[in-house]
């Protein structure tokens, strides 16, 4: 097997987008790079009726697909049960994953949902989160410093979850932290929101997708996941491929509500990875952020955030590029006044874990 | 490339790269049978066993296993490799072979007709698998019924079977059992792994058809007993034993209700191995 990380990386991308032909053994490779990035049920997808598949890949993109249909099933469930909780008073806005599921995206096809999330306005959180607590969805059990962080300093309650359930619901009442340089007034995400015919549900203007999901990809602090962001970018772009003026529609929502930066790195990576035709068009329209934090982001970006080599632990580039996208997020998220006793008391409970025996749980 | 070595078990192959050499001959105790494969063809699972790096905690000799480049479960005693692998490699199989029904069950077969085992852990499945296997049986499996949805065959995964606490005497007093090392105090107790003879291991691409299924509950003093369960009961049983039941929808249900339709079913209460066996062996007789 002479194949590198990346360029099988490359292979993964044009396989979730159309059937690939590969000998075995660099379909066993990119099959890995696709479990990491939680691509596996889209590669599924792309290649369900590809002839040229050895039989074992063949065997588990059926494992993959399976594992997607019961997800989507899950899904499906969740949506009509929360559907109940919802009477019109005010809107319930699904955000991500369960929108693109319920609009029907073609990228949505072998796209696995971790959970589902909700945007409320923020007069309605309480009243929202107390209907969930009566039908009986039950929150995380958080330490009352986890707890009062998640109120005071977040975008959203502690996850909730039905007991039995498979997805956790995450209830926001806005898209970025209360504390980040980069909050804005979500009121203007509610009054472009459109119905989702045949729910109760409300979902974000697609211009508004856009920006949500450029917005989470650089703005989070789990790496391990966001190549699949990027391909959500992509194939939200791919949808607006037919209407006219979108360009110019995202460029100017993206100025209004000041998120031009994630956008630029999010539509710039799409393009970067995997040749997203309509980026190009919008970033033409952005100002391009200083060549310094480009520079760093060119360097650090695809370390941190593309699948690693799956025969080695993590080298310690990556190790190092992780830990300064975390720094990055941390610092956009709060001012350092806050952010260094947060910080100081996570790593406090850490190390209390380890001398009392407990190992960390990976990522944590 | 890490050099992996390359485990042909059956219905899986699992490749695995460690630089400790204990886990290497560990490996060579309970795999006597595997030859050199490729290390660069296909597998299902591919781990590395590796040492924790002693910065961390210098006091405690650690083994992590890493999987895609991340470490799932919690590291071992460095010493325990192997119980780690054998169990973190069963995780990752059970994750990924959904193309097949995963029963939690031991199988065994006599002329390609197979027992299915199904049960909670605790119930003595791997015990009485294992001694069925010394008293003839083809052992296919102490751990996963891995069910073909398509043809309704069970098709084979030859692993050691990990035998806790007072099994691994009752099993190694028979003679001619093989077993490997005993690693005492892991979390499930003490553990140590019989391994599975040569014919067993040559017929692993072979699969058998289910025709006789029995649930299985070992009870001290208990006096044998034997009770029919019907078709409908063991299909419903059978889906509760399984790793994967309820993530294939149809496809699981179709496949444990021909399993059922295809079989005896009965529920087995014993105490001593040989008259369990002897029992077993009458069932099958009379089995489709």
């Amino acid at each position: 097997m002479s194949m590198s990380a990346r360029s099988a990386t490359r292979l993964l991308l044009q396989g979730i987008a159309g059937p690939l032909q590969l000998a075995e053994s660099d379909w066993e490779y990119v099959l890995r790079l696709a479990r990491m990035s939680g691509l596996h049920g889209r590669l599924a997808a792309a290649n369900k009726d590809n002839p040229a598949l050895p039989a074992p890949i063949r065997r588990h993109l059926l494992s993959a697909e399976r594992m997607c249909a019961f997800n989507q099933q899950m899904l499906k469930g969740e949506l009509s049960s929360l559907a109940e909780l919802c009477d019109g008073q005010f809107p319930v806005v699904l955000l991500k994953g369960s929108a693109y599921f319920l609009q029907g995206h073609a990228f949505t096809r072998g796209r696995f949902v971790s959970d589902v999330d909700l945007l409320v306005p923020r007069e309605h959180l309480r009243s929202m989160e107390q209907r969930l607590r009566s039908a009986g969805w039950k929150p995380a059990e958080l330490d009352p410093y986890d707890e009062r962080y998640y109120r005071d300093w977040s975008h959203e309650t502690p996850p909730m979850r039905f007991p039995g359930h498979f997805l956790e619901v995450d209830l926001h009442h806005a898209i970025t932290p209360v504390t980040t340089r980069l909050r804005f007034d979500p009121a203007p995400l509610f009054e472009t929101s459109q119905a989702l015919p045949g729910t109760p549900f409300r979902a974000l203007s697609l211009e508004d997708q856009v920006l949500h999901a450029c917005l989470h990809c650089f703005q989070d602090g789990d790496l391990s996941l966001r190549l699949r962001e990027v391909a959500d970018i992509d194939g939200l772009l791919q949808s607006a491929a037919g209407l006219h003026g979108f360009a110019e529609c995202l460029a100017d929502r993206a100025a209004r509500l000041g998120l031009q930066r994630p956008l630029w790195y999010g539509l710039h990576f799409a393009h970067a990875w995997m040749g997203t035709l309509q980026a190009q068009e919008v970033l033409a329209r952005l100002e391009a952020p200083p060549a310094v934090c480009r520079a760093a982001m060119e360097r650090l970006v695809p370390l941190a955030m593309l699948p690693s080599d799956p025969d080695f632990p993590p080298s310690a580039g990556v190790h190092l590029a992780r830990l300064a996208m975390l720094t990055r997020y941390h610092l956009q998220r709060m001012p350092l006044r806050m952010l260094l006793p947060h910080l100081a008391r996570k790593a406090g409970l850490r190390m209390r874990s380890r001398f009392a025996g407990h190992a960390p749980a990976q990522n944590a | 490339m890490p050099a992996y070595r390359v485990l042909d078990v059956g219905a899986a192959r699992i490749g695995v790269y460690s630089p400790i050499a204990r886990f290497h001959a560990d490996l060579d105790t309970v795999y006597p049978h595997q030859s050199r494969e490729d290390p660069a063809a296909f597998a299902d699972v591919r781990v590395s066993l590796l040492p924790d790096a002693p910065l961390l905690r210098p006091w405690k000799r650690q083994v992590s296993l890493w999987s895609e480049a991340t470490r799932p479960f919690d590291p071992y005693p460095r010493d325990s490799a192997l119980p780690l692998f054998e169990w973190g490699g069963n995780w990752l199989i059970a994750q990924r072979l959904n193309a097949y029904l995963l029963l939690h069950a031991g199988v065994a077969a006599r002329n390609d007709r197979a027992l299915i085992l199904p049960a909670a852990p605790g119930s003595g499945k791997s015990t009485l698998t294992c001694a069925l296997h010394l008293a003839g049986w083809r052992f296919l499996s102490d751990e996963f019924g891995v069910i073909d949805p398509e043809s309704g065959l069970v098709l084979p995964l030859i692993k050691p079977a990990a035998l806790k606490n007072r099994s691994i005497e009752v099993i190694g007093a028979h003679p001619g059992a093989v077993l490997g090392p005993v690693f005492p105090g892991t979390r499930k107790g003490d553990v140590a792994h019989f391994v599975p003879g040569r014919d067993s291991h040559d017929g692993r691409h072979r699969p058998a058809r289910p025709r006789l299924v029995v649930f299985p509950r070992y009870q001290a003093g208990a006096t044998l007993s034997c009770t029919p369960v019907p078709e409908a009961e063991a299909a419903m049983r059978l889906g509760l034993n399984s790793f994967n039941y309820r993530a294939l929808g149809t496809v699981g249900f179709q496949a444990v209700i021909r399993l059922a339709r295809e079989s005896h079913a009965w529920e087995l209460v014993y105490d001593s191995l040989d008259s369990a066996i002897e029992t077993i062996e009458n069932l099958l007789e009379r089995a489709p």
